[in-house]
Order: structure tokens, then C-alpha cells, then sequence
């Protein structure tokens, strides 16, 4: 007899539900004459991720991933927010190794982690990991009372401390709620890269599914040396580092 | 208990009211344009225009927020119901040619919204005009 | 020991709406608290990305405690069967539920989205330990409620034993969460210890008594009722032995974590070097509210003086509100140990700024305030309190 694996499983599964979903759908809506098609949820035989190589990103790399972050979501430019009170999705970090002295820089955001402690505290199910591995912020739940914030090791996560207008269409953003890095969630649905990434033209760092055996991040990921950030807390990170 | 009743009762007029006033004063710029041509927006197979008219000004929450949960939590993306498209249709312009907020007093969704006494709280979030490049 | 009849507060003097107008005040002043913040958003307070939690956390997270700690007067008659504390079980029963009060509505007050609560008792995760705490005050909430019941209706009187217990049990169960909400954050080093439970309990009881007190104290001296020393002698000792027992296990807690190097940096930083939250630690958690306070309790010179122990329940109360600022805020002042081994150069670390804003602190008064007037109005309308607790009717063993 043939052995049910879990991803045989959530395939004949979705399947069905898609099927179920298509037919009730007919019955209850009928549907638009012209109707344009919605794409098929994301499953768990991918996971993104990515890798940052510290030793041939440069300073003026960050800067421009951060510059790019915020272009592309319109965050940092808060006019009341001061000092700590600042959105900051994504930051350069300088650290030096205590015993060699080593200077490394990097770029620091949510690590999306395939545990990620601000889902678990999160008591409203308002922070959310998606099947393909992005960490998200629903902020259609989310009541603004910060525990993922205590709870995230990497300090990533942002909390609105003012009202905002002008919001970039596809990332809404407002007062009283918490926001994060989304690894660029609305350009990878559609094949596209992130913003960080497409921001830096070395392969310092690369984008891609940690699963297949043929993307470049998987491959790089085989042969060179990396770590995640906080390895002890056993979170799995998306992200990951060499060179550090 | 009498003053009671009369409540109740003025309560009651008030929504039949509110729902038989099918009018709705500001289209927003594209719709109305839409409109003038004599297309037929929000058109259902199997169903007269008028009928998909009401069933759209009934059901625009639920067909919204099951939507944003398929985007958000398992990335499903395209498809006919967007809040984006909502805003990008309904919003109007002022006499400089900038877009007015779609929720500002007396804009497409604040007017209803405000006549049957409901919160909109899409917009504290969303952007509530059409993307910059459109 | 004499039958105990219960009565209701007259509350038609001018002292009586004298203290509602006082508390009104307050509460309306953490009312526009809130609207300021909410209306603009927390970019007015204090708090900031590092410092997520601030004053208003303090005092919820105080309230709440102590209002578990405030159930114990009627644990102690109902589950341990000590005849005395029977007269008190209604109070007791009514501060916990007024200060579970007070201390929710600051919580949920200083959430970003408070008009989103309903979505807070639709959505839970059950994962999360804050989750299960909204069940677990909920429940609070109703099983003291019952339990009430049970005390007041007299043919329910044989199952308050029972409903007794299962509060206690409730209680217990309530308060190792609300610890938990700290003890589980693994990033943080000032946090993660399971130690964090069992202080919080022990916390509790300290600070729930003491509120117990003053409330039971002013209440009869307000109402010239009379309160025997028998009684106010046993709640003296039993809180000078809680103080005793924080103390106790603060140096637990602090002692084991110098002992690990990795928190040794934040050790430092309470115990040492950390300016303010230091100062806080030594001169107010330890020093005012606690050492003065046994001193107080149990010095020939002051112990059994009222007024003596009034002041002492004061300074345990403060005490308290400093080592949870300490808890809250020096925690979260103290910088995540992102990179082991390194220093980091830029772009994250020192210590965190905080200055608590005038909006929070009223915000954290207000729910004192509205504890102090629920229980204030309560008493009015339902008998909680014994027309007399002189040592001849409450003293089981009272030789007259």
C-alpha cells in the first residue's frame, strides 16, 4: 500500500477543497462574465529564504537594501515618531568580534523563522507564518498589544505610534498596529524578487527557495559556510549569514 | 414604555429608509465615466444588473474581508474582488485634479457608511487613492 | 464568637461622595489620558520600539496580581478552614474582582487598537500564553462571582467550601500566567526564568493583602465600625511574613542569575550600574518596600499601631509598583543579546530610553481609581461587610 506522505496529503486535500470551493462558489455567487483568476494559495513545498554574505556586502549595500525597504513600503518617514518610536524594518548593524576584533556590517530584519516566537505569544493569531515560510503581520487582527514584540530576539518588528496617510497600495500600514518586514510578500507572489535584494546587483546576497535542490540559494547554501542569527533558540531562520 | 416604542419603530423607519435609498450620490470619477458608457459594473452571470447591484452593496464585506484572508494568509492574488480596484473606481477628483480620499465626508464609501451607521475601518490602514502611477 | 451579620454602608455622607468625587476625578482624567494617546497615538508616551511596555503596563500588571493576592483573606477561611477570616471573605472576594477590574481596563486601554477587543474574545490562539491569560481573567471574573453567591445566599452557604477551593485553585492557576507572560520570553535575558511564575504568585500575595488591608481599615474607620485587634493583628503578621517571602524570592532569582554568565550583563545593569532602574531596585523595591515595611510590621515600637500599619501597606504597595517598573521597563531597557561573543558597533544595543508621560501615569492611577470606586459603591449596595468585627464577635477564641 502506498504511504500517504504530508505533502501528497495537503495536495489531494487543497485539491479537493479547491474543487468543493469551485462548485459551492457556482451555486451561491455566480461569477463575473469576464472573470480574471486568482492564483493558487501558496503551499509548504517552498520555503523562502535568504542569504546574506557579509563578507562581500559592503556598507554602501545596506544602505541602499534599507533605502530600497523603505521606498518600496513607504516606512521611515513618520513625522511625530521620534527617536526609538521609528518604524525600522530593516537596519545596518556594525558588530566586532570581542576576542579578534573582526568588523562585520549587516542587514538586520525579521528572520522568518520556521518558529517564530511573535506567532506563538501573538494572542489574537494576528501574527502569522504563511506555508511557503513568510512571517507576517495580519493587521486586520492585530489589537496592538505588543507581545511579539517582547517575544522576537531580533528586534524586528515595528509598532505604529502615529496615523498615516499615503500608504504605498500594497502595503497598508496604520496606527495602534505592529509591522514588520514581509520579505517583500506582494513581489514574490509574483515571481518577483525582494526589494532588498533586487537592490544590490553582487550576489551578496541571493533570494530563493530553500527547498529546491536547483535554486542558487539552496546550492550556495550547500557549499559555504553560514549561520543563523541566535542558532541557539533553535528558530530556524529564513535568513541566514556567512561570513560572520 | 410607549416613548420606547416610538424609538423602536423610528429606529426601524430610518434603516428601511437607508436601505430603500438606492441612490448614491458620488459615484467616484471612473465609475460614474463607467456608468455614462453604459457598462454594467459589478455584472453577474445569471443575474440582472440591478440584482448584482444590490447583491454588491450587500455583500461587499463579506466578499472583501474572505479575500483578504485568501491573499493574506495563503497568498492568493488577482481575481475580481481587490480593494484597490474599489478605491481606484470610486474615488473622486477636486477641482486641481487631486484625488479626494475615498473615505472623506461625503466620498462613495463614507456616505453609506455614515447613513447606516456603520465603521469603516478598511482606511486606516489602506491607501485610500488610487496608486500614485496609476 | 457571636453570629455575623453583614451590612450595607449607608453612604449618604459628605464623606462618602466626597471619595466618589475624588476617584471620579481621576478616572475622568485617565479617561482623556487615553483619548490623548489614542486620538494621536502612542507617539505621546514614553514608549517607544525598545520599550514596548510601559507605565500603564506597570500598573496593570500590579493590579492584576494583587488582585489574585486579594482573594487569598477568603482562601484562607474557606480552603485552610481558619474560622477568623471567615467574617472577611466578602471583601476579599470583592477587592479581587475590583482590582481584576481596574487593572484590565488599563491593560486593554493602553492596547493600540483598543476598539479591536472583540477580536481578542473571537480570535485565540492557543499558543500563546496571552491568550489563555484572557481566559483565565474571564474566569476569575466568573468563578468569583460564584463564589460570592455562594457566600451571600444563605442556602448556598454548604457549597462555598467547594467553589472556595476551585477559586484558590483558579487563582494560583492566574497568577503563574501572568508570570508566565515574562517567564517564556526566551530573547530576553532579564526574562527567561520559570522562576518568574512562582515570584509572581508569591507577589500576589503580598500585594493584594496589603491592599486588603487599607481597603478593610479605611472602610471601618469610615463607617465607624468596629475592627478588633484580633484580626488586624493576624493580617499584620500574615503580610510581613509575604514581604518576607518576595524578598526571599527576588534574591532567588537574582542570585541564580548571576550565577549563569550569559544574564550576568543584566544583573549588573539592575543590581549595579544600571542609574535609575538600580536606584529603584535598592532604594525602592528593597529598602522602602520591603525592609522599612517588615520593620514597620514587626518592631516592638510600631508593631500593632494602626496607623504604623496603614503606612507600611502603603510602602508595600509602592514597593510593589517600582519592582514591577523595574521588572517591566528596566527588562526592556536592558538590550537583547543579539550576537554573542561580539559587540555590536551600530545600528542596535544601549540602554533604552524611557520617560514616562503624564497621559500613562494617569492612565495607570485611573485604574487604581476605578478599583477604589467599585469596591467603594459595592459595599453600599450589598452587605460585604460585618456590622462589627470587635475581637469579642470575630475571635473565635476571644476570652471576655
Amino acid at each position: 500500500m502506498k504511504e500517504l506522505n504530508r505533502r501528497d496529503f495537503i495536495k489531494t486535500t487543497t485539491a479537493t477543497t479547491a474543487g468543493v470551493a469551485t462548485i459551492a462558489s457556482g451555486i451561491t455567487l455566480t461569477t463575473y462574465a469576464a472573470l480574471p483568476k486568482e492564483s493558487n494559495p501558496v503551499t509548504n513545498e517552498k520555503r523562502w529564504g535568504m542569504l546574506i554574505d557579509t563578507n562581500k556586502l559592503t556598507e554602501s549595500n545596506i544602505d541602499d537594501m534599507v533605502n530600497a525597504c523603505q521606498e518600496e513600503h513607504g516606512w521611515g518617514n513618520e513625522t511625530h515618531s521620534t527617536g526609538d518610536q521609528q518604524a525600522g524594518w530593516i537596519k545596518k548593524i556594525k558588530v566586532k568580534d570581542k576576542a579578534t576584533e573582526r568588523i562585520s556590517n549587516l542587514a538586520l530584519m525579521c528572520q522568518h523563522c520556521e518558529e517564530p516566537p511573535c506567532v506563538d505569544v501573538c494572542p489574537t493569531n494576528a501574527s502569522m507564518k504563511r506555508e511557503d515560510g513568510i512571517v507576517l503581520v495580519d493587521k486586520h487582527l492585530c489589537i496592538g498589544c505588543r507581545y511579539c514584540m517582547m517575544a522576537c530576539p531580533y528586534d524586528a518588528r515595528s509598532f505604529v505610534h502615529e496615523s498615516l496617510t499615503n500608504q504605498k497600495t500594497h502595503m497598508p500600514r496604520g496606527k495602534g498596529t505592529v509591522e514588520a518586514c514581509t520579505m517583500c510578500v506582494h513581489k514574490v507572489d509574483k515571481g518577483e524578487a525582494p526589494a532588498c535584494v533586487a537592490s544590490v546587483s553582487s550576489d551578496a546576497v541571493i533570494f530563493g527557495d530553500l527547498y529546491d535542490p536547483t535554486s542558487k540559494i539552496n546550492q550556495t547554501l550547500k557549499k559555504v559556510q553560514s549561520t543563523q542569527i541566535r542558532a541557539d533558540l533553535n528558530l530556524n531562520t529564513g535568513v541566514r549569514y556567512s561570513g560572520i | 414604555m410607549s416613548r420606547l416604542l416610538i424609538v423602536f419603530l423610528s429606529v426601524m423607519l430610518s434603516s428601511v429608509v437607508a436601505q430603500a435609498d438606492h441612490h448614491i450620490p458620488n459615484l467616484g470619477e471612473k465609475a460614474t465615466e463607467f456608468k455614462d458608457e453604459g457598462k454594467e459594473a459589478h455584472k453577474r452571470d445569471g443575474m440582472s444588473h440591478a440584482a448584482s447591484l444590490i447583491l454588491q452593496r450587500k455583500m461587499h464585506p463579506e466578499l472583501l474581508s474572505h479575500k483578504r484572508d485568501k491573499t493574506l494568509r495563503q497568498g492568493v492574488r488577482g481575481g475580481v474582488v481587490q480593494l484597490s480596484k474599489c478605491v481606484e473606481c470610486h474615488t473622486s477628483v477636486d477641482k486641481d485634479g487631486e484625488f479626494i480620499p475615498v473615505n472623506a465626508p461625503d466620498q462613495f464609501c463614507s456616505t453609506c457608511h455614515k447613513k447606516v451607521g456603520t465603521s469603516l475601518d478598511c482606511f486606516s490602514c489602506h491607501r485610500t487613492t488610487p496608486a500614485e502611477e496609476m | 464568637m457571636s453570629i455575623i451579620r453583614y451590612e450595607q454602608t449607608q453612604g449618604k455622607s459628605l464623606g462618602f461622595y466626597a471619595l466618589i468625587a475624588g476617584l471620579g476625578a481621576f478616572i475622568l482624567a485617565a479617561l482623556a489620558g487615553v483619548y490623548y494617546m489614542e486620538h494621536n497615538g502612542h507617539h505621546v508616551t514614553g514608549m517607544s520600539n525598545r520599550i514596548v511596555w510601559g507605565l500603564p503596563h506597570v500598573f496593570a500588571l500590579f493590579l492584576i496580581v494583587a488582585a489574585s493576592g486579594a482573594l487569598n483573606v477568603a482562601s484562607i477561611a474557606s480552603v485552610f478552614q481558619k474560622k477568623i477570616y471567615k467574617p472577611l471573605s466578602r471583601l476579599s472576594g470583592l477587592v479581587a474582582l475590583a482590582l481584576l477590574a481596574g487593572g484590565l481596563m488599563v491593560l486593554v486601554l493602553d492596547l493600540g487598537r483598543p476598539d479591536r477587543l472583540i477580536v481578542a474574545m473571537t480570535e485565540y490562539n492557543f499558543n500563546s500564553i496571552f491568550a489563555w491569560n484572557i481566559i483565565l481573567y474571564n474566569g476569575f471574573f466568573a468563578i468569583v462571582a460564584v463564589y460570592l453567591w455562594m457566600m451571600f445566599e444563605r442556602r448556598m452557604n454548604k457549597y462555598s467550601r467547594t467553589v472556595g477551593v476551585a477559586a484558590f485553585t483558579w487563582r494560583l492557576i492566574l497568577t503563574t500566567g501572568t508570570g508566565s507572560i515574562f517567564g517564556f520570553l526566551v530573547a530576553r535575558q532579564a526574562y527567561d526564568a520559570v522562576m518568574m511564575a512562582p515570584m509572581f504568585v508569591i507577589m500576589s500575595f503580598a500585594f493584594g493583602l496589603a491592599f486588603f488591608i487599607l481597603i478593610l481599615m479605611a472602610s471601618y474607620k469610615w463607617t465607624e465600625r468596629q475592627l478588633g485587634d484580633a484580626i488586624v493583628n493576624r493580617l499584620s503578621n500574615l503580610l510581613g511574613v509575604f514581604v518576607a517571602a518576595v524578598l526571599y524570592f527576588v534574591a532567588v532569582y537574582h542570585v541564580g542569575n548571576l550565577y549563569l554568565v550569559e544574564n550576568s550583563g543584566v544583573e549588573n545593569f539592575i543590581l549595579v550600574d544600571g542609574g535609575i532602574y538600580t536606584q529603584l531596585f535598592w532604594y525602592g523595591q528593597i529598602i522602602l518596600g520591603s525592609l522599612v515595611p517588615l520593620a514597620l510590621l514587626y518592631s516592638p515600637a510600631t508593631r500593632g499601631n494602626r496607623t504604623m500599619l496603614g503606612l507600611a501597606s502603603v510602602l508595600i504597595i509602592v514597593g510593589g509598583l517600582v519592582q514591577l517598573y523595574v521588572i517591566i521597563i528596566g527588562g526592556q531597557a536592558y538590550p537583547m543579546e543579539l550576537f554573542p561573543g561580539k559587540e555590536i558597533l551600530e545600528g542596535y544595543g544601549g540602554i533604552a530610553a524611557y520617560t514616562p508621560t503624564l497621559a500613562e501615569l494617569m492612565l495607570g492611577l485611573g485604574g487604581i481609581a476605578v478599583s477604589l470606586i467599585a469596591v467603594t459603591y459595592l459595599v453600599k449596595f450589598l452587605p460585604f461587610l460585618p456590622e462589627s468585627l470587635a475581637d469579642d464577635v470575630a475571635d473565635p477564641h476571644h476570652k471576655g
